[in-house]
């Protein structure tokens, strides 16, 4: 019975650090709903931790590719990251008029992206930590930016 | 002891998932009290009646902008057109107001527009309003005030405000060249200023500065 309880206090405390662990970088979220056309919807939740290491699955020569298509923006983007980390909270960009509005800002350390246009909603919010892990990671196999 | 044992695994588990847990803004670097914050709003009076709003830290402009190599802006410098120049020499024309006393260097007022061109108390202050014959304004001006009034129908008005060390930070680049990086570094030193104001029939536009993360 006692070592039952060292059991399952031990899966717990596993479960616990394992979550923590997952989920202390943020959750990248993505939202879509489209009122036109086929009117899709797209919701989904990430944990940010899955990104580097999903960067580190993708093969080399994709992530090459990647990288050399956004090579002439990769220093801005390692710029951008590296000072957004700098102002966790802050109303950047904001666009509006009758029909559309655009708003980008950080808060708690995320960028929040928000576009509403004729009914159509897309609110991305991802951890500024990710942008910076992307930047590197992309960096690290475009050389020479 | 058995109860002990585990009651310290436990206290030890919690503790490290807490040291874990620590949400990343916690451990972001702040922005210092003393950040300056560039705003631009730009207002659009049409049926459609867009508003622009960016706030941006001047400090990371600063970092931003020698990333951005494109045409004409080359690590954080603007290379003037010599072709757009007219032969102006804008460094002499620089130095000459620089080294002159405050007042008012430039006036000129006529039924199209007024320019005036400015220095006092380290800023140079340029001020142009353009004079456009409205349609029906104009017809009512002109009946009501003769004819001379005519363009004051619809008009254009711009207010640019620049502390001179920003001025000069801007022209130390070189010949042919804007240093806006060094224009932005003397800009955050300055504190609360107001740049640039536009107001004509159409829009709004203004640039501004000041230590808020939000504008106004």
């Amino acid at each position: 019975m006692l070592l039952l309880a060292k059991a399952a206090l031990g899966l717990g405390a596993f479960v616990a650090v394992a979550g923590a662990y997952v989920f202390h970088e943020g959750v990248i979220r993505v939202d879509v709903d489209e009122s036109r056309g086929d009117c899709n919807h797209v919701h989904f939740w990430v944990p940010a931790t899955v990104v580097p290491v999903a960067l580190h699955v993708v093969p080399r020569q994709q992530l090459e590719r990647a990288a050399s298509q956004a090579r002439p923006f990769l220093p801005v983007l390692r710029e951008v990251s590296k000072e957004l980390r700098r102002y966790p909270n802050a109303e950047l960009v904001d666009v509006r008029n009758s029909e559309e509005h655009v708003h980008i800002s950080v808060r708690d350390a995320h960028l929040y992206i928000d576009a509403v246009s004729n009914g159509d909603n897309i609110h991305v919010s991802l951890p500024v930590e990710t942008i910076s892990d992307v930047a590197d990671r992309l960096e690290s196999v475009a050389p020479g930016v | 002891m058995h109860h002990v044992r585990g009651f310290l695994g436990f206290a030890a588990a919690t503790l490290l998932a807490g040291c874990v847990i620590l949400p990343a803004p916690s451990v972001a670097q702040t922005a210092s009290k003393s950040d300056q914050w560039i705003h631009v709003r730009v207002e659009n009076k049409d049926d459609n009646g867009e508003t622009v709003r960016v706030n941006v830290p001047i400090e990371m402009a600063e970092k931003v902008l020698p990333a951005i190599n494109h045409d004409q802006l080359q690590n954080g410098k603007v290379r003037l057109d010599h072709c757009h120049m007219n032969d102006v020499d804008l460094r002499a024309l620089l130095d000459a107001v620089r080294s002159s006393r405050d007042g008012e260097y430039v006036t000129v007022q006529s039924n199209e527009n007024d320019v005036r061109v400015a220095k006092n108390a380290g800023y140079l202050y340029i001020h142009v309003t353009e004079k456009k014959p409205g349609e029906n304004a104009g017809k009512h001006a002109a009946a009501k005030q003769g004819s001379s009034k005519a363009f004051v129908g619809k008009e254009s008005r711009v207010e640019i405000k620049i502390p001179m060390k920003v001025v000069d930070a801007l022209f130390s680049a070189g010949k042919d060249e804007l240093d806006v990086v060094a224009a932005l570094r003397a800009l955050s030193s300055n504190g609360d200023t107001e740049l640039v104001s536009v107001k004509d029939d159409e829009n709004t536009v203004h640039i501004w500065i000041d230590s808020k993360n939000v504008s106004d």
